[in-house]
């Protein structure tokens, strides 16, 4: 086993008591999670889908010991989605802060807990007991699993609509590690918005490693748009797993800008015909970051639709990759499936690695994908010169128009906009960071 | 209408694999199992140099610490390397010095394959060099193409007659160490084509290299070599055909393919290795190391496949684009139809300046076959202006089939611009019933607009071979609709 | 030549043909004219053989033969030819080579010979000819990227060429302007003979001034409700559907 995961099996045998649930079911699940990640330890490249992202070599060099509670006061950053009216819950390290958040008056039907109050309750049994096909990519959510120490709980009743978006804040306050879980259960008919900013406010090298278990019921709508915006020396982890329903709505924007090392992983699956799932992003890195896109979408079932945007533009000897994969099961006809990467290099020393992949059962479907990489075009940039722009106002401008074709995607109006503002100020600290 | 209908089925049933009939003819073997004494055996069959003999000891002794590959998405049940025989060649007492005095038996073979050894009843223009299980039978049109510099000849006789090529080039482009099956090719290769194409010269006629299996049990190893030089221009076609046995059996081949400076090679194969029967019983594994080296400026290298046959096929033709301007591009079919497994596709490795590639890729997969187009395309820091474009594209006939696509894309120099496009769809009834109430049956329907799909890889194909593949797209499809 | 007696046709659960009866000799023009939705194309593909149409009741003859045992193949094979009302685009088969192959598929099945390449080209040109049809579109897939006066024009080449027994146009004028249209009249009328029947399926009686048929039947909610000689679609275009009370299914 290498120090990395030395340290992460000894944090779970150091704080195995004082995990909440330790007394009921979960502390055997933790157990045996944490058996199957000692066993088969931190992926390395030679695990195909860690092929471009080595964890076994790259979280040698953030702290991984977790992080301490958090109590005092903290400098909360400004987040891209403050101007709009939200319910906010704030984690410091991955632990809730009841002081930070504001959760007062919601409608009758939502029930939104810190992680630890409804470990009791069988529907997030369900949700975090869920099986996944334990592929190279999934079993890393056994670390998580075993160390999960807070997250956001949100269920939704029937029918019930929340009646503005929910603001989930997660903030590193202390260097280490900080192991997050989210439960997102939408009846049926139910519908969310739901808003994600990942930002540091204090700590400098510290791993934040984060689930989202998500199941959606019949013709329930869920809206996320996450900004993973996270210090110069993190390594943020995320898995995202969500089953749809039939009829079921799912959109999903992230926009990754900050951190030195991410990887950002979705599984989604549809249970019911007519469900539609969006999954889309956009990634600006310079300097020497690293993000690595998975993007694993689930045809199980017939006439489902599933439509995958992600645009990246890569500065400095920034590394991006996209793994997408479309997998439609026996039978599972009528099937539209779409992905497409495009990634724009804006200096020598970028690289950019794509591997959209089909599996494909059925004959009966529509599906497509397509990758492009390459540079701004040089056409376009003499234009706007010639038109009076100067190479960098030019440069800026093409560059924006690339990524704002993605961010087009996300469907709510105010969150499109702060996104947007984020990307335009990505250009402001150009100077600085190269 | 049923009626019908089974009757076309037979009809299919019987046609469906012409070349699986066996030749009854006495054969020379190394005895079972794989060591290092049969690696010795088929040196010495060979009457190999010393440094042949240990090239080939050095990669045998390499493979016993390698493993077999498993990223491949194709299943079979574990080989058993020393339950197969390395060698065999038809006997016979002294090497035939002209065609009169080869076996009757053999001549009648490649008759029955369609493929005429005798030179005045060839298809003008085709040199052809017939290999039988082991050995090369025979090379046509030897005498003519040696007027114009041009070497064609088995390679175990380059081994003999042109050491010199031979040490400079063989394992240039695929090391020993390369792969589990190019290794294991590197021990106990028997036979293959050796061509060289002096500087400047344009190949006078098409060459070609016809593959047959032959003996029960027996694992082929050919290794191919072929050199242009500065300047040459060479098209080059290969064909393989095998009969129909219960057991699996063993195709193991390297080809490496070195352009210099200006030079071009157009490299096509129609692989059509016996499949299996339909409950996926019997055929051959096809496991092929095939790779193109650009070392010149301005060389290219072109890949044409129409792969139909085989059990199993793992097979990814690649190009190195290392001298600056040069070309690589690859065309492909495959069809796979009752329990056939393909994984195949290319490698583009971008390494020289102002290099550019097209890869375009047709899978058509029918009965309960899986079909799987991995390829990489990968431009490294220095390789600046490249271009590659990659097209993939999918047909599903039935439900049973499935249909898969993993390109890897790798870019570390912002002058590239790389797109790949791929698209999966399945022939549409309303197409069916167009071409039906026209007067074809289904199956010509299927062909038909088969054909079309392919329309784009079949055009690459040197005409001889593009009505026999058109033909075989047919063949290969029968039974796989109503 | 042709007898439909009493026919019955669902798709899905909905009846739409109930109880047609029509007889056409051979040499005789029929136009069959009805609103939207009457049942005029799902008459074209039951005829051709397509699926998904049951046929509940009734019976149809052709040549003495009974059609509805027959294959999609074997009824064109047998002399019926559906020309679509939207032809299907066949990507990387050039025009040429599909009608080559149609041609030599319905040889084979009368027992003719194969016609060679040679044989075949000057066949095509001498019929695309009087169609504006150039060496140019032939070699073009078929009806891929085809304005819509092309692929009719392809649709009027390949029945001139395959000679059917019975032509059923269907719908031929639609998306046609004026000067397209008499070029494929043209064609049609050129076709015209004693030993071929043709049925022409149309909305509008403006296709019957250049295409003249013997007999108009009218077809509404999936019965033929009037029969006459060709004033009936004069008398249509005056008084349009509304009488037939278009109680389209």
């Amino acid at each position: 086993m290498t120090g990395a995961a030395k340290t992460l099996v000894e944090n779970f045998e150091r704080e195995r008591k004082t995990l909440p649930g330790a007394s009921g079911w979960l502390d055997v699940s933790r157990a045996k999670a944490l058996a199957a990640f000692a066993e088969a330890g931190l992926p390395h490249r030679r695990v195909e889908e860690w092929k471009y992202t080595d964890l076994r070599r790259l979280l040698d060099d953030v702290s991984l010991t977790t992080a301490p509670d958090h109590l005092g006061p903290v400098d909360l950053p400004a987040t891209a989605f403050e101007a709009m009216d939200c319910y906010k819950l704030v984690l410091v390290n991955g632990r809730f802060r009841a002081d930070l958040s504001s959760l007062a008056k919601l409608p009758k039907g939502v029930e939104l807990h810190p992680l630890a109050n409804v470990l009791s309750e069988q529907w997030a049994k369900k949700l975090i007991d869920r099986q996944s096909d334990h592929d190279g990519a999934t079993r890393i959510i056994d670390l998580n699993t075993a160390l999960m120490r807070d997250g956001m709980a949100l269920r939704i009743r029937k029918g019930v609509r929340l009646d503005k978006p929910l603001h989930l804040v997660f903030l590193a306050a202390d260097d280490g590690g900080a192991h997050a879980r989210h439960l997102v259960e939408l009846e049926e008919g139910a519908s969310a918005t739901i808003f994600q900013s990942h930002l540091a406010a204090g700590a400098s090298s510290y791993f934040v490693d984060q689930v989202s278990d998500i199941h959606l019921g019949a013709d329930a709508r869920l809206e996320m748009v996450r900004l993973v915006d996270e210090g110069a020396k993190s390594f943020h982890l995320s898995s995202l797993r969500a089953e749809l329903e039939a009829g079921a709505d799912f959109g999903c924007f992230t926009l990754t800008m900050g951190g030195q090392m991410q990887r950002q992983q979705s599984f989604v699956r549809f249970n019911g015909e007519g469900a539609v799932a969006r999954v889309n992003g956009a990634s600006a890195l310079r300097g020497r970051q690293m993000a690595d896109t998975f993007c694993h979408t689930d045809h199980a079932v017939p006439a489902c639709a599933s439509d995958t945007l992600y645009r990246t533009v890569l500065d400095g000897s920034a590394t991006g990759t996209f793994q997408g994969k479309v997998v439609v099961q026996p039978d599972a006809q009528k099937t539209d499936g779409r992905q497409m990467t495009n990634a724009l290099l804006l200096s020598r020393e970028a690289s950019m690695n794509a591997k959209p992949e089909l599996e494909i059962y059925a004959d009966d479907v529509q599906c497509a994908h397509g990758s492009t990489i390459g540079e701004l075009n040089k056409d376009a940039i003499f234009y706007l010169r010639a038109r009076g722009l100067n190479e960098r106002d030019a440069r800026r401008l093409l560059v924006t128009a690339f990524l704002d074709e993605a961010l087009d995607r996300i469907a709510h109006d105010g969150a499109r906009d702060a996104l947007r503002a984020v990307v335009a100020n990505w250009f402001s600290a150009e100077g600085a960071a190269t | 209408m049923v009626a019908i209908r089974e009757t076309v089925q037979t009809v299919g049933e019987v046609e469906k694999y012409k070349y699986g009939f066996s030749t009854d003819i006495e054969s020379d073997k190394a005895p079972l199992g794989l060591t290092e004494d049969t690696v010795r055996f088929i040196s010495a069959k060979k009457n190999e140099p010393e440094w042949m003999l240990e090239w080939r000891l050095e990669a045998y002794r390499r493979w016993l610490t390698m493993e077999e590959p498993t990223w491949a998405k194709v299943e079979y049940p574990k080989i058993d390397f020393q339950d197969a025989y390395y060698y065999a060649a038809p006997k016979q007492t002294v090497a035939p010095k002209s065609l009169d005095e080869i076996d009757p038996k053999l001549l009648e073979t490649y008759k029955k394959l369609g493929i005429p050894l005798i030179e005045q009843q060839m298809l003008a223009g085709i040199a052809v060099d017939a290999v039988f299980d082991s050995v090369s039978v025979v090379t046509t049109f030897k005498e003519k193409l040696k007027e114009v510099g041009v070497i064609f000849c088995p390679l175990s006789e380059a081994v003999r007659d042109h050491p010199d090529l031979v040490r400079k080039y063989l394992g240039s482009v695929v090391p020993t160490s390369d792969n589990f099956y190019a290794t294991l090719n590197a021990a106990v290769f028997s036979e293959g084509s050796f061509v060289y194409i002096p500087e400047g010269v344009r190949c006078p006629m098409e060459l070609s290299t016809y593959f047959r299996i032959n003996e029960r049990q027996t694992g082929q190893f050919e290794r191919t070599l072929i050199i242009a030089d500065k300047g040459s221009y060479v098209s080059y076609l290969e064909g393989c055909t095998a009969p129909q046995r219960d057991e699996n059996q063993l195709h193991a081949a390297v080809v490496e393919l070195v352009a210099h400076d200006d030079a071009e090679i157009k490299y096509s194969t129609v692989q059509n290795w016996y499949p299996g029967d339909e409950d996926g019983k019997g055929g051959i594994y096809n496991f092929v190391t095939k790779r193109g080296d650009c070392r010149g400026v301005n060389s290219k290298i072109s890949w044409t496949q129409v792969e139909t046959g085989s059990a199993i096929t793992w097979k990814y033709p690649s190009c190195i684009l290392r001298g600056d301007n040069s070309r690589g591009e690859f065309y492909s079919i495959a069809i796979s139809n009752g329990h056939q497994q393909v994984d195949s596709g290319t490698k583009m490795i971008h390494l020289g300046k102002n290099t550019s590639s097209r890869i375009i890729s047709k899978g058509i997969s029918a009965g309960k076959s899986s079909n799987t187009y991995r390829g990489l395309v990968g431009v490294h820091r220095k390789a600046e202006n490249v271009r590659n474009f990659t097209q993939c594209d999918s047909l599903l006939i039935g439900s049973h089939c499935s249909a898969h696509t993993v390109p890897y894309i790798e870019s570390k120099n912002p002058g590239a611009i790389l797109e790949h496009e791929a698209t999966t769809s399945k022939i549409s009834d309303e197409q069916l019933f167009y071409c039906r109430q026209r007067g074809m049956d289904e199956e010509e329907a299927v062909a038909l607009i088969v054909n079309g799909f392919c329309r784009d890889v079949l055009q690459q194909l040197p005409m001889e071979f593009a009505v026999e593949a058109q033909k075989l797209v047919g063949i290969s499809l029968e039974g796989s609709v109503g | 030549m042709l007898e439909v007696k009493n026919l019955h046709v669902t798709v899905g659960d909905k009846e739409i043909l109930r109880g047609i009866d029509l007889k056409i000799d051979a040499g005789e023009v029929h136009a069959i004219m009805g609103p939207n939705g009457s049942g005029k194309s799902t008459l074209s593909y039951i005829l051709s053989g397509r699926d998904g149409y049951e046929v509940t009741e009734g019976s149809i003859t052709f040549k003495g033969q009974d059609l509805l045992a027959m294959s999609i193949d074997e009824r064109a094979n047998a002399g019926v030819f559906l020309a679509f009302q939207y032809p299907i685009e066949i990507p990387g088969v050039t025009t040429m080579n599909f009608l080559k192959t149609a041609l030599n598929a319905q040889r084979k099945a009368r027992g003719e010979e194969e016609l060679d390449a040679v044989r075949f080209l000057k066949l095509v040109r001498s019929k695309a000819k009087p169609l504006n049809i150039s060496d140019d579109m032939l070699k073009r897939a078929l009806n891929v990227g085809f304005s819509g006066g092309e692929k009719k024009r392809a649709e009027t080449l390949q029945m001139s060429l395959l000679e059917p027994q019975l032509a059923i146009l269907d719908e031929t004028d639609s998306g046609l302007d004026i000067d397209a249209l008499k070029v494929v009249a043209d064609g049609v009328n050129a076709l015209r003979s004693p030993e071929r029947s043709m049925i022409v399926i149309t909305h509008y009686q403006r296709l019957l001034d250049y295409i003249v048929p013997d007999v108009v039947h009218v077809l509404s909610g999936g019965r033929i409700v009037k029969t006459g000689g060709k004033e009936l679609a004069q008398e249509l275009e005056q008084t349009g559907y509304a009488e037939f009370g278009a109680d389209a299914a």
